[in-house]
């Protein structure tokens, strides 16, 4: 059976075609593509609420940060995959306990010197549940 | 160019806005704040959706400060500090104190003294206000307990008395008061989903974003350091749930291990079988401090008279019990949305 002339595409069908492909990529870069992607990885220092800096890793070569605050002294170090708190003079010395962290979410805090050092961008921690009680 | 091709091009334009919201407004559940407060001694995270969520977060971690600076025991100026210094003179501490000291009250009462803010000069003796652990002598812990009970605290007005030698802690629903605070700042600001954490305590609202419920773990007291050492998860929407365990404050001494919630009646920290206890309750207004006050007493009460005192109806609430012996008591309003924990070694039982 032969088809319609009518049906053939034309340029003017090719281009309608380009243009809906264009949009759907663009919407799906909107929607999906500008979520959190790829943004660098950044510990965040905040002292009794107030965030006093920024530090990006990929700028960290095993780099030492002092921290002062609350009468502490916290020395941190950086690389470019991870922080950790080195050591602290605070009497719990929960900041060093917590270890090394690598991914987005994280943080380590300081009760007693009132700070948090929180990581931002990168990939996000997957723990499987959205919060711990107890 | 045709119809067809014209209505074609209309079509996926329509798809765009569709998608990307062109109208301008902001989607509630993408319009995300989320910020850390150190208060009360503890790490806490504030989290609101909706096109308030950022005025809803600061608001909350304003009175959070403001309840911190009221409540605390320990900062010399507020006035539960100079309560407990007023050698049993009246103190104008104001309405909200005299009605928190009132519910404190209530729930000694309801729980036959396992709750009671007047246990503050105990626990200050065995050190752990202070972080300067001790074990107090026998004949120092009667005469402190003598001072002990709800009978020695006073209230007229919006000012409070205690006897001499009797002082008040509220810190055994501060957190919980907050969090009751907290959801009414974001009910103000139309928050429609949120997580409030306060240290052991967590207020969820509403569901995720993704239609699912919040997924809240519970801390396994044997592992109290691993993150992913947990003894169950609970799949909770629009409540509270508040978790009281031995593992949270201890101190060592001769080989034995002391805990910081101590026992009204003893003086000592509670001997009940229990290594946690949470307590979970709806958002309804005032259950953030209920689930705050029964975490701790139905602790020191144990198993057998915590589950008795769930079936007496007295409170509306569901319980997870975490005993010495490796067993997760749960009770039945639980069952559902309810996750064990199979590689954690805990047997599991559901109790109507």
């Amino acid at each position: 059976m032969n088809s319609s002339p009518k049906l053939r595409p034309g340029l003017w069908d090719a281009l309608v075609v380009l243009v809906v492909a264009a949009l759907a990529v663009g919407c799906a870069w909107t929607v999906w593509g500008g979520q959190d992607r790829g943004t660098e990885l950044t510990a965040v220092v905040s002292v009794d609420g107030v965030e006093t800096e920024r530090l990006p890793l990929k700028e960290a070569d095993g780099t030492e940060r002092t921290i002062q605050a609350g009468g502490y002294t916290l020395r941190l170090r950086l690389t470019e995959t991870e922080v950790w708190v080195e050591s602290a003079d605070c009497p719990t010395q929960d900041c060093v306990h917590t270890g090394h962290i690598s991914r987005g979410g994280q943080s380590i805090v300081c009760l007693p010197a009132r700070v948090i050092i929180q990581l931002e961008g990168g990939e996000r921690v997957d723990t499987g549940v959205d919060a711990v009680i107890g | 160019m045709g119809v067809k091709r014209i209505t074609a091009l209309l079509l996926a334009a329509l798809a765009v806005c569709g998608l990307t919201g062109c109208g301008g407004t902001r989607d509630p559940d993408e319009a995300q704040e989320s910020i850390q407060v150190i208060a009360m001694d503890t790490a806490m995270v504030l989290t609101a959706y909706g096109e308030e969520s950022t005025r809803a977060v600061y608001d909350a971690e304003e009175e959070v400060r403001r309840l911190d600076a009221l409540l605390s025991r320990t900062s010399g100026s507020s006035e539960i500090s100079m309560l407990n210094g007023a050698g049993g003179e009246m103190v104008p501490v104001g309405a909200e104190i005299c009605t928190l000291i009132q519910t404190a009250g209530d729930f000694t009462e309801a729980t036959g003294g396992a709750f009671d803010i007047t246990i503050a000069p105990v626990v200050s003796a065995w050190g752990f206000t202070t972080d300067s652990y001790q074990v107090p002598d026998r004949e120092a812990l009667q005469t402190l307990l003598e001072s002990v009970g709800m009978e020695h605290v006073h209230l007229s007005g919006g000012s409070a008395r205690l006897d001499p030698g009797t002082m008040i802690d509220l810190g055994g629903i501060a957190k919980g008061y907050t969090a009751d605070r907290v959801a009414e700042i974001f009910q103000e600001h139309a928050v429609p989903r949120g997580k409030v954490e306060l240290g052991g305590n967590i207020l969820v609202i509403g569901d995720k974003p993704d239609g699912t419920a919040w997924r809240v773990g519970v801390q396994d007291p044997k592992h109290p350091d691993e993150a992913d050492g947990l003894v169950c998860v609970l799949n909770l929407t629009d409540a509270f749930a508040v978790t009281s365990g031995s593992y949270q404050r201890y101190f060592e001494q001769d080989g034995k291990r002391y805990h910081h919630i101590i026992d009204p009646a003893t003086g000592c920290p509670a001997d009940s079988g229990l290594t946690s206890v949470t307590v979970v309750a709806d958002s309804a207004q005032g259950n953030g401090t209920m689930c705050d006050a029964l975490s701790t007493a139905l602790f020191v009460m144990g198993e057998d008279k915590a589950l008795d005192f769930w079936r007496s109806g007295v409170c509306d609430f569901q319980l997870v019990l975490v005993t010495e012996d490796g067993r997760v008591v749960v009770t039945e309003g639980l069952k559902d949305g309810f996750v064990e924990m199979e590689e954690s070694g805990y047997t599991y039982e559901f109790v109507s």
